[in-house]
């Protein structure tokens, strides 16, 4: 088990699966071949396997970041008089080439004086299945698993290694210099991928660092993007509010479309909106709360027997009991996505736009039932007024699709109807009138940090009463204190335990001052938030308010997303 | 070997194997859309994908009720027989053309896709599994019928 904080760990990713490197250079959470397969390094929970190549002694970091516009990581540690420096990355494009699919390499050097570090290699192999994984070293070590190897790093005569994994084909030998080559070549694409991010964003390298996270969140194969490379890393720590987020949801899918939209990556917009559309083939008109990386059912949750989680949480859990819950706002993510490509000047396919419309016309069957919720509570369905907001917009953003689309004069009837009715239904029965605020649900006096989305959706005006009031009682009733906010009052879901102030939820309180009128709180809060990322720029779901621990899986595609966004937001209230 | 009955009845085999998948997609059982997979070779609209993928596929149908109507002509035509090489052409469909498609498909990735990759489609794998786990069943129950209608009907002239 570790007990090292969130924070020190960096992510090292190929678009396929994920690695988190912390600081002691111990990679202690990676999963092969995919996102969701199975941890190859686990010890981050409290299960085996670990790889580490850092120092022997006692050491400090001097140093530790991402080359510019990359996805390597470079972490430099004082050791006595001498330095040791660690440079590692994984090989994301692999082109027509004779490589394995996964191709980590890592780099000790010394200067100053030759340098003491420790070789650890020690994966959870299970006995069987088709996996194979190899260890190379340049010069040669006599590595063993399971065994710490001592080497004195001399300088000028780095140690390279490279871990190769081979899943269901035979594996792939590559040269310790060949893969450091295909390393920095893969460098040079990722430097010319972030070059071509809008140049006039706030906090342009914090933003750019968040779409990095999102494009290596995103499963290349099919284009979907993972809520975290993570299970299990709890949002309350020792409590059992652990869950697997290596799944995908359409709403982090839909807010990537308008992010990288937004930023002038059309492609990556492109591709998200078109996996959401071809995972939800086979329950269409029915949208799954989430999906696998190639749009099948979630497994149920399970436990991993004899993991003791990080920091003693447990159960360290695989599978996600999300899956069978209907929420109604994922419709609303997803049609507005759609509304996003259109506003900027692309035609729907008429395929997708039959989507589309299959998704409106269920939100108009359906809104008026109960649903989870955006927050997956997992007790009785209750009319969540964020749910009815959301349903709202997928009906308004269908409707204004139809302008420029085809549609029928019947159907445009029906959903204008529902739309209409909706609205009314919300502001009589999910509108507090003494308080001037919206609510979390029908009958309740609660609030809920996700309404912070109502000045996008143009149910009401930006600028109204209903909307200001909404985001004045949201600051004041769930703040965390400083830029943070709760998502909705600690502790309120039917679970044990309380859990952190949520991010996500605190930059859609930037992006709601921006879009009404409050630049100047906007941008002070947009970069106080900034600053509490980790020493890498990476973001988790939660922070702990009292001592900033980073809390939940991470590092967190919603977190990411929503810094773009509000980033997105100032740019667009300037 | 009876030309006209291929001719012929190769093209009402595909259309039931046809019907048999868009049937099986529209109860959503899977999303193998072979038209679409076809049709994608030639156009990234998916509109217009299929309407292309159809006649790709027709004409794969008669390819393959060649080897059909040769095997038919050699050993004699029946139900069963037509069964069992439905059942080895979707043996063979499943487990070497669909996975090696991705080498081939140019808007299909692989499973070795990385940033670079405009691929749209996602791979099928083995068994055509990450297109539900269904597909292998429907793919098996489309061409064992294909191979039952082949054999029913050459064997009917």
């Amino acid at each position: 088990m570790t007990d090292r904080p969130l924070a020190s760990y960096g992510l090292l990713g190929d678009t396929r699966t994920a690695a988190l490197a912390g600081d002691d250079g111990a990679i202690d959470w990676m999963c092969v071949p995919r996102f969701d397969g199975e941890p190859l390094f686990g010890r981050l929970l409290g299960g085996p396997g670990t790889f580490r190549t850092g120092p022997a002694d006692p050491a400090t970091v001097v140093e530790r970041c991402y080359r510019p516009g990359t996805a390597t990581l470079v972490t430099t540690w004082q050791v006595g008089r001498g330095r040791l420096t660690l440079t590692e990355g994984m090989v994301a494009d692999l082109g027509g080439r004779l490589l394995p699919a996964t191709l980590l390499v890592r780099r000790l050097s010394a200067d100053g004086g030759p340098v003491r570090a420790v070789v650890d290699f020690d994966p959870r192999l299970r006995s069987r299945g088709s996996l194979a994984v190899s260890l190379t070293c340049e010069p040669d070590l006599p590595i063993e698993p399971g065994r710490s190897i001592p080497v004195t790093v001399v300088p000028g005569r780095p140690l390279t290694f490279v871990l190769s994994v081979a899943h269901g084909e035979p594996l792939v030998r590559v040269e310790p210099a060949a893969a450091w080559e295909l390393l920095a070549a893969d460098e040079s694409r990722w430097r010319a991928w972030a070059a071509g991010i809008d140049a006039t964003l706030p906090c342009r390298d914090a933003v750019v660092r968040s779409l990095l996270t999102l494009r290596l969140l995103t499963y290349s194969p099919s284009g979907a993007p993972v809520a975290a490379p993570t299970t299990s890393l709890p949002e309350d720590p020792g409590g059992v509010r652990n869950w697997d987020y290596r799944y995908v949801w359409p709403r982090d899918a839909s807010i990537g479309v308008a992010a990288f939209l937004g930023v002038g990556k059309v492609d990556e917009a492109r591709s998200f909106l078109a996996w959401l559309l071809h995972a939800s083939r086979l329950q269409r008109p029915r949208l799954p709360a989430l999906f696998t990386l190639y749009g099948r059912r979630v497994p149920d949750e399970r436990e991993l027997a004899g993991w003791t989680g990080y920091a003693g949480s447990v159960p360290v859990r695989t599978g996600n009991g999300a899956a069978g819950q209907h929420q109604l706002d994922g419709y609303g993510w997803v049609v507005d996505a759609a509304w996003v490509l259109v506003r900027a000047g692309h035609h729907l396919y008429a395929e997708t736009w039959r989507t589309v419309r299959g998704f409106a016309d269920l939100v108009a069957r359906r809104w008026p039932e109960p649903d989870a919720g955006i927050w997956e509570i997992r007790g009785d369905a209750v009319h969540h007024v964020h749910s009815k907001l959301m349903g709202w917009l997928a009906l308004d953003r269908a409707l204004r699709i139809g302008e420029t689309h085809r549609l029928a004069e019947r159907q445009r009837r029906r959903w204008a109807q529902a739309r209409d009715a909706l609205a009314a239904e919300v502001r009589a029965r999910g509108f507090d009138p003494v308080r001037g605020t919206y609510v979390r649900a029908y009958g309740s006096t609660e609030l809920d940090a996700a309404l912070l989305v109502l000045p996008l959706l143009g149910i009401d005006d930006p600028s109204s009463a209903r909307v200001r009031g909404t985001i004045d009682a949201i600051r004041a009733e769930l703040s965390a204190g400083g830029p943070l906010v709760y998502r909705y009052p600690p502790g309120r879901d039917g679970l044990p335990g309380t859990e952190g102030a949520f991010l996500p939820c605190s930059f859609w309180l930037v992006q709601a001052l921006a879009c009404t009128g409050r630049r100047v709180e906007a941008v002070e809060m947009f970069r106080a938030l900034v600053d509490r990322a980790g020493p890498l720029g990476l973001h988790p779901e939660e922070i702990d308010p009292a001592t900033g621990a980073f809390l939940g899986n991470y590092p967190q595609t919603l977190t990411h997303a929503a810094l773009v966004q509000a980033a997105l937001a100032i740019r667009g209230s300037e | 070997m009876d030309w006209a009955g291929w001719a012929l009845f190769g093209l009402l085999a595909t259309a039931v194997l046809t019907a048999v998948l868009i049937g099986a997609q529209m109860a959503g059982l899977t999303r193998l859309d072979l038209p679409l997979v076809l049709g994608t070779v030639v156009t990234a609209d998916p509109d217009r994908a299929r309407v292309a993928g159809f006649f790709l596929h027709v004409a794969a149908g008669q390819v393959f009720a060649l080897g059909y109507a040769a095997t038919f002509a050699l050993l004699g035509a029946s139900w069963w027989l037509g069964g069992l090489l439905g059942a080895l052409h979707v043996a063979v469909t499943l487990t070497v053309v669909l996975p090696l498609l991705p080498g081939v498909h140019p808007r299909m990735a692989s499973h070795r896709a990385g940033p670079a990759s405009t691929a749209v489609l996602e791979p099928p794998g083995l068994f055509a599994l990450n297109y539900g786990v269904q597909t292998p069943a429907v793919a098996v129950v489309a061409h064992v019928i294909y191979g039952v209608v082949l054999g029913l009907l050459l064997q009917a002239r």
